[in-house]
């Protein structure tokens, strides 16, 4: 279908693919120095540039980057910590915040022109974000009520036959040391990795259609605009993901907090 | 703090359910692989969706005054 | 072009469960704003109810790589 569509142009249209998201290494063969990871780096820097300039003149009556600075801090420490967590909040605040200014910066980096490039569309990314918070939680959970009290919390839920444990056991605790951390991590690199893959789709589709024949040329402004209107779609989707996987972690945080029955 | 409570409840349901299917599907899946059957997959995943919505029932739905106070 | 037509069928098939979740959560965010004090009592229901709609869903998916 596709040569049918697309003959007049001379070479067919290559779809993207997850080849695209293999980028060449930067300097000669070095295979560490990627996109990715120079973006890493870069969000880091920005990130922390930003929050020192921010507060470093700290005044009664803020000036413009200072409340810029605030007002993302408070909505992480309000929305997310103190209304998730409860009065222990203050000592998840650092970590939260940075999970989330972190992950921010880098989805959003995949629609800053030039740079363009979500590096959590790499799985690794997100795993190593989602082993932190899967050690925190666990560690948290086992210094308050301790390593068996906390197992058996997870294992054994009140109030069953004791045969249904059999059943519900292995469910409980493949939720907690497997189901949670994968899906917490996977949800956010399967809407980065998306995300990036629909807008090559369009952009490049848009591109190989202006190449084609007249009719095609009049096709692709369509296609151009649509993945205009998908940027800014991704913009709305890389906050999202970025305050749920925030959120997922005050949440995991808080239920390791609880006490439960 | 409800409305964190309730966003919470959703993802870990959907987490339930999926462990659930994931383990005894997958331990179906391995009979079948090891016996040479078709239909203990099927079982298994009837069963874990089965048990993940009495674990869920059990969480989240017992009692009308629940929502245990977390 | 590759690939299977499973996930053709476990995208026709989400759209039931993604329909009756958003009712669900539809009838229930509607029966808390007529009447809050009702929360306690509509939040198991509407809890069960997705995660029934859910198990469909999940099901769809896992059938959709096993088969």
């Amino acid at each position: 279908m596709r040569s049918f569509l697309l003959t007049g142009s001379g070479g067919g249209f290559v779809p993207p693919s997850t080849a695209d998201f293999n980028l060449p290494p930067i300097f000669g063969h070095n295979v560490y120095t990627t996109k990715p990871i120079a973006l890493v780096v870069l969000s880091v820097i920005l990130v922390s540039v930003f929050f020192i300039a921010a507060s470093r003149k700290a005044a009664v009556v803020p000036s413009k980057l200072q409340f810029a600075g605030e007002s993302i801090y408070a909505f992480v420490r309000n929305d997310l910590a103190r209304d998730v967590i409860g009065h222990e909040f203050m000592r998840f605040v650092p970590y939260l915040f940075t999970l989330f200014t972190f992950i921010l910066t880098n989805n959003i980096f995949g629609i800053v022109p030039l740079l363009q490039f979500p590096a959590m569309s790499h799985v690794s990314f997100p795993y190593v974000l989602a082993i932190f918070t899967f050690v925190i939680f666990h560690a948290v959970a086992i210094r308050k009520k301790g390593l068996m009290p906390y197992l058996k919390e997870i294992m054994f839920m009140p109030g069953v036959p004791k045969p249904v444990y059999i059943l519900l056991t292995p469910i409980e605790l493949a939720t907690f040391f497997v189901v949670r951390p994968l899906t917490l991590s996977l949800r956010l690199f399967a809407n980065m990795f998306a995300g990036h893959l629909l807008l090559l789709v369009f952009i490049l589709g848009g591109d190989h259609l202006l190449k084609g024949v007249v009719g095609l040329k009049l096709i692709s402004p369509f296609a151009f605009t649509f993945g205009i209107g998908l940027t800014f779609f991704e913009f709305m989707v890389q906050c999202l993901q970025a305050y749920i996987f925030t959120l997922l972690t005050a949440l995991y945080i808080a239920g390791a907090l609880a006490d439960e029955h | 703090m409800a409305s964190g409570n309730e966003e919470g409840a959703l993802w870990s349901i959907m987490g339930y359910l999926l462990s659930g299917l994931l383990i005894w599907g997958g331990l179906g899946w391995a009979a079948d692989h090891w016996l040479g059957t078709h239909f203990f997959v099927l079982i298994g995943m009837l069963l874990g969706g089965g048990a993940s919505m009495y674990l869920v029932w059990l969480r989240f739905g017992r009692g009308s005054t629940g929502s245990n106070p977390k | 072009m590759k690939g299977t037509l499973n996930l053709v069928g476990y995208g026709l098939s989400a759209i039931g469960p993604a329909i009756a979740t958003g009712m669900i959560f539809a009838a229930y965010i509607s029966g808390v704003a007529r009447q809050p004090e009702a929360r306690s009592v509509l939040q198991p229901i509407a809890f069960l109810g997705f995660a029934l709609a859910e198990a469909l869903a999940l099901f769809g998916l896992v059938l959709a790589f096993v088969l």
